[in-house]
Order: structure tokens, then C-alpha cells, then sequence
């Protein structure tokens, strides 16, 4: 007989001693329209790479929570992210999806601003009443703008935590494939972004830790591509491999390397680049690369990475954002990344490799969305609201983190359970319930 | 006229090339995807291009969303054609090609023509039954030996601000 329950422990939404998570949570617009105050108008979000605004004067338009804003370098290198919206009648001041500007003129009737958003003039300034005061009337703000090893994050909220404190744990995890050498990451080329009929939690969890879809999923590439670790090798692997959560929902797993392998498979850097790392990295960040076959990772909400084999000691670095668009649509932003030492010649090869797997053509991407796509379609209606979503196989290991692990965070094994994902449906509740 | 206009093709021969971008079009769309392969020369190079919106004094920004040489190419039909290793094309989408606008050229090398063509490609599949086109144009590198044609380059310019649904999991 089935089960007719909603994750009812709490709001519906989340039961996480169940392993229960409604529905709704991936299709509702409602539930959406609450994420947008409660969570992406709240909390960081991912913006853009420092490296695509290299200049003064650059910027890219992009998304912090529903509102459209610019990104921009100023010529005392300050980034000033700008509401992307005139304040005399709303028209989008900055118009192309990137650039150089000196200053930002509305086309619509010249309200001129600086790059730091300050108002220059209405050109209609005769006509302003007396106490009218243009500082008032710049674009707005956002308030909290802070980079983390080349990633620009924005908050809405002005009494954010710190950067780092948000990051806390993870940026442990994180930092080796953000910035791993002197001169850090570079992104090798403008992001693909694609619209996608899912929600942006779906790529989320399964960034944070979905280690089980892999050899369903993904049995094309996996089989096919010649330079993959065999798929025998690769099953195997999830027995040295474990996922991190940290607070805050950040979490990732990381894949090691079977062994047995021929040592050739053991040299998953560049060998050239990897002294380099030794003068960024500590001794047990080092160890963390040696022999890692992937990691992949979500920092809340919507930030996920994943570095990857694409060739002979060549690895791809993804970093990849689910920007919500409604309760059943989301926009994919993807970039690869790559250390600014590394020779053109290899930036261009793990370029196209990275995005022959990972980005709107990759092939890994394709089976993903076709699946995501279809579980909206199929979870979007009465019948199937009444069946939460599955998370069981965290059940057994959820309270239960590695004793002996003696790295950040709380560790879990083995990699190919749920608890990853959980951990983010956790917190994500934790961040809808609570009071503004 | 310049030395470096190019000249136009004109014809029986443009007619041997319109006739070539129809049978591959219709290969690709009748999913017989090894007798397209054939159609490529061993140093295929295919790309897709999508474009950053700019200003219109700036430069443009072109990014690349598949850049492949054949062995890439194989790897991607091998996948997409195989039932037990795909899901995004299986069931497969339906999709239909319509390769219009094609003017050719003399190059250089007697034996290669260049070739732009507009294409409208319709795909609908199970996750988007409404279906949706992509629209481009084209630069095709074509080498004739005998009376066969090979394509030997592919530029696709994808003419969309953004992809709606889902992934490119065909060909163009």
C-alpha cells in the first residue's frame, strides 16, 4: 500500500529524521517567492570571478537574488555591485551583458552616474526642487560586496556575517581548486549560461553530494571517454572516499583514486604547476589534491564546483551557479577555470575539455537536465505532491560523522550516501523558518 | 573586382553543395549518425558559438559550447546514438532541420569551398514536448575529391541571448 504522508514533522516541508523532503519545496512559485526574501535577499551569493573584470571600468550584469545588478571595477580597483535600475523611472541603466563603461548614462533620460553609482546629474538638475539631493539618488547599493580566493559574493543584507565566517569550514575544502597557486584562478572564458525547467535546488544537492546517480546517469561518458579512470576503478574508489558538511549547508564529496592503478593515473595535477601549489597550500591541502579523482561541492545556497580529469594530468575546474528562476525553472551560469601560470596551451585544452563535459553542450550536463526536467514535470502536480522525496540513505549515517577525521568539518562514510544532501535541506529549512 | 572578393560559386557545383547541406541535414535528423560521420574529413573541426551581449561600439564576445575535433565528435555520437548510454536522446528528440541561405565560394585550394548557410533547426523532445528551434548561421569548410564532399569545418554562430530548455545534446 503507499505510503501517504507529507514531510510533516515541522512547516511540511523538510522531515530530516524521516529522510523526507516535500515535494513542493521543488516546484512551488510560492516557496519560491519566500526563498528570494528569506534566503538569496539574506544571505552571500555568488556574483562573478574577479578575472572577468580585470579592468577598471569593466563589468558583467548579473543576478543577486531576483534583482538585476552590475558588477564593476572601479579605478581604485573597489567592486561595486549596482542595482541595475535607474532611479528616475526603473530602465535598466547598463544594458549589454558586459563591458567597459567610464560612467553609466541612462539611455532613457541621462541620469548619469559614476561607476560607483553615485548620481553626477539628472541633466534636468535646473529643474530640481531645492532639497533635492543627488547623493540620495544613486544607484542602489548593495551593501555587502567581499571576494573570497577570486570569487565576488554579494549580500543584500547589510548585517551579513563576514565572508570568511560564512564560508567558515568549507573554504578549507574549497580553496585548493579556487586558488592553488601565487597568482590564483583565472576564468578562461565567459560563462554558458542556459535556462533549464528545474529547480535550482536539484542542481544544488546534486552538486553537494549525489555520488549515486553517477554510473546510472552517466553511463555515456563513463564509458565512452578514454581517459576516465575505468568504471571498475571508479566504483571502487568510493570505498577511500568520504563527504564534509559543514554549518551553514556547505558541503562536498570527494572521490579518490582506486588503488592499484597504473602510477601514471596517480598524477592528477600538471606536474609542471604543482610546485606552485606547495607555496599557497598547506601540507594537508596538498594532500587533499594527491590523488583526488574528483571533488564536487555546493556552498549555500547556489554556488557548486567541481574539478574533474579532462585529460592526462589535466583538470578542469568547474564552478557553476543555479539561479532560481521560478518554482520549476532555473538559469545555469558555467565557467571553468584554470591557474593563471598554467601555459595557453593547456588553458585551451582543459577550456574545451571542461566544457565538452561541463556547460550547455556538455555530456555529462545533457543526461542530468533531461532527468531533472523530467522529475518537475512528473512531481508538479496533486497525486505526486502527496509522495515526499526520498533522502533515506542518510538516515543510517547522519548522526554519526568520522571519529578520527582530522580535517575541517564533519566527515562522513562512505561517499555515496545522501547525507551531503540532507545536511543543505536542513539548513535551507533552518533559513526559511527563521524570523527576519 | 578585388583579388581578395571571394568568388562566388555558381551552377551545377553550387547545386552539388546545396545538395550535400541537405543529405547531411537529413542524416542528422534521420539520426543515422555513422553515415554523417563519414560525410567529415579526419581533420573535422566542429564548434558552436553562442555570443555575450555587447554593446554595439564594443567588441564583440564569442564563446565556445562545443569545440571538436573527430575524435570529440565520435565520442558524442557514440553517446547520443546509443540508447543504453543516453538519456538525454532517448527516447531521441525529433528534430528537423531547415538549411536555407547558402552562398559558396572559391577558396585557394581548388579542391575546398567555403559555404555559409542559415539554419533553423526545430527539436522537440519528452522534457520539452512544445519544442523549440535553434537558430544560426554557418560556416562550413567542404573539400570535394572525385564526386564525394566531406565537411572538413564547422562554425555554428548560435543567434540566442540564451538556450531555454535544457541542454545541446544534437548536432547542428
Amino acid at each position: 500500500m503507499a505510503v501517504r504522508s507529507s514531510a510533516s514533522e515541522n512547516n511540511g516541508w523538510v522531515d530530516v529524521r524521516r529522510g523526507l523532503v516535500s515535494r513542493d519545496v521543488f516546484v512551488s512559485d510560492e516557496i519560491f517567492r519566500l526563498e528570494m526574501e528569506r534566503i538569496f535577499d539574506r544571505t552571500w551569493v555568488f556574483l562573478a570571478h574577479e578575472t572577468e573584470i580585470p579592468a577598471a571600468g569593466d563589468f558583467v550584469s548579473r543576478s543577486l537574488g531576483s534583482a538585476p545588478v552590475i558588477v564593476v571595477r572601479d579605478s581604485d580597483d573597489t567592486i561595486h555591485v549596482l542595482l541595475n535600475s535607474c532611479r528616475h523611472r526603473g530602465a535598466t541603466v547598463c544594458r549589454p551583458d558586459s563591458g567597459n563603461v567610464r560612467n553609466f548614462v541612462c539611455p532613457y533620460h541621462g541620469w548619469t552616474y559614476e561607476r560607483s553609482g553615485r548620481l553626477m546629474t539628472t541633466t534636468f538638475d535646473r529643474h530640481l526642487p531645492k532639497d533635492f539631493v543627488l547623493s540620495e539618488h544613486g544607484l542602489v547599493h548593495v551593501p555587502r560586496v567581499e571576494v573570497h580566493k577570486g570569487l565576488i559574493f554579494g549580500s543584500w543584507n547589510a548585517n551579513v556575517v563576514p565572508l570568511s565566517e560564512y564560508l567558515g569550514e568549507i573554504a578549507w575544502y574549497i580553496d585548493p581548486f579556487l586558488s592553488r597557486s601565487p597568482q590564483g584562478m583565472e576564468v578562461l572564458a565567459p560563462p554558458h549560461r542556459w535556462r533549464a525547467k528545474s529547480n535550482w535546488k536539484v542542481g544544488a544537492l546534486n552538486f553537494v553530494g549525489d555520488s549515486q546517480h553517477i554510473l546510472t546517469t552517466h553511463v555515456g561518458p563513463l564509458t565512452l571517454d578514454p581517459v576516465r579512470a575505468a568504471r571498475a576503478g571508479f566504483a571502487t574508489a568510493a570505498e577511500n572516499s568520504f563527504q564534509v558538511v559543514t554549518d551553514r549547508g556547505h558541503g562536498c564529496t570527494l572521490t579518490y583514486l582506486a588503488p592499484g592503478l597504473p602510477e601514471e593515473a596517480y598524477q592528477t595535477h600538471p606536474p609542471d604547476l604543482e610546485p606552485l601549489y606547495s607555496k599557497v597550500l598547506q601540507a594537508d591541502q596538498r594532500q587533499l589534491l594527491n590523488r583526488l579523482r574528483v571533488i564536487v561541492g555546493t556552498i549555500f545556497p547556489n554556488l557548486s564546483f567541481i574539478e574533474t580529469q579532462v585529460g592526462p594530468a589535466q583538470k578542469a575546474v568547474i564552478v557553476r551557479q543555479w539561479r532560481p528562476i521560478s518554482g520549476t525553472e532555473m538559469e545555469i551560469l558555467s565557467w571553468v577555470l584554470a591557474e593563471k601560470e598554467a601555459p595557453a596551451e593547456y588553458k585551451t585544452t582543459v577550456l574545451r575539455n571542461g566544457f565538452h563535459n561541463f556547460g550547455v553542450a556538455g555530456v555529462f550536463e545533457q543526461d542530468d537536465l533531461e532527468l531533472w526536467a523530467s522529475a518537475t514535470y512528473a512531481s508538479n502536480n496533486a497525486i505526486a505532491k502527496q509522495f515526499p522525496y526520498s533522502f533515506h540513505t542518510a538516515l543510517p549515517y547522519i548522526d554519526a560523522p568520522e571519529k578520527d577525521h582530522k580535517w575541517p568539518g564533519r566527515a562522513f562514510k562512505p561517499a555515496d550516501t545522501e547525507v551531503a544532501q540532507l545536511e543543505f535541506m536542513r539548513q535551507w529549512d533552518r533559513c526559511m523558518k527563521s524570523a527576519p | 573586382m578585388s583579388d581578395q572578393e571571394p568568388i562566388a560559386v555558381d551552377g551545377a557545383l553550387y547545386i552539388e553543395i546545396q545538395r550535400f547541406l541537405f543529405r547531411e541535414a537529413a542524416l542528422l535528423d534521420h539520426r543515422e549518425y555513422g553515415a554523417w560521420l563519414a560525410l567529415t574529413t579526419e581533420d573535422i573541426q566542429y564548434c558552436v558559438t553562442a555570443a555575450v551581449s555587447r554593446d554595439a561600439g564594443a567588441n564583440a564576445v564569442d564563446y565556445s559550447i562545443i569545440d571538436e575535433n573527430l575524435v570529440g565528435l565520435k565520442s558524442r555520437i557514440d553517446q547520443i546514438s546509443n540508447p543504453r548510454l543516453t538519456r538525454a536522446e532517448n527516447p531521441p528528440s525529433m528534430t528537423r532541420r531547415v538549411v536555407s541561405n547558402i552562398e559558396a565560394y572559391h577558396s585557394k585550394v581548388p579542391s575546398e569551398f567555403s559555404a555559409t548557410s542559415y539554419l533553423l533547426a526545430y527539436r522537440s523532445r519528452p522534457s520539452a514536448p512544445k519544442g523549440g528551434f535553434y537558430v544560426a548561421e554557418r560556416q562550413d569548410l567542404l573539400r570535394k575529391s572525385g564526386s564525394d564532399w566531406r565537411l572538413a569545418r564547422r562554425s555554428v554562430r548560435l543567434d540566442h541571448i540564451m538556450l531555454f530548455d535544457g541542454a545541446l545534446s544534437t548536432l547542428l
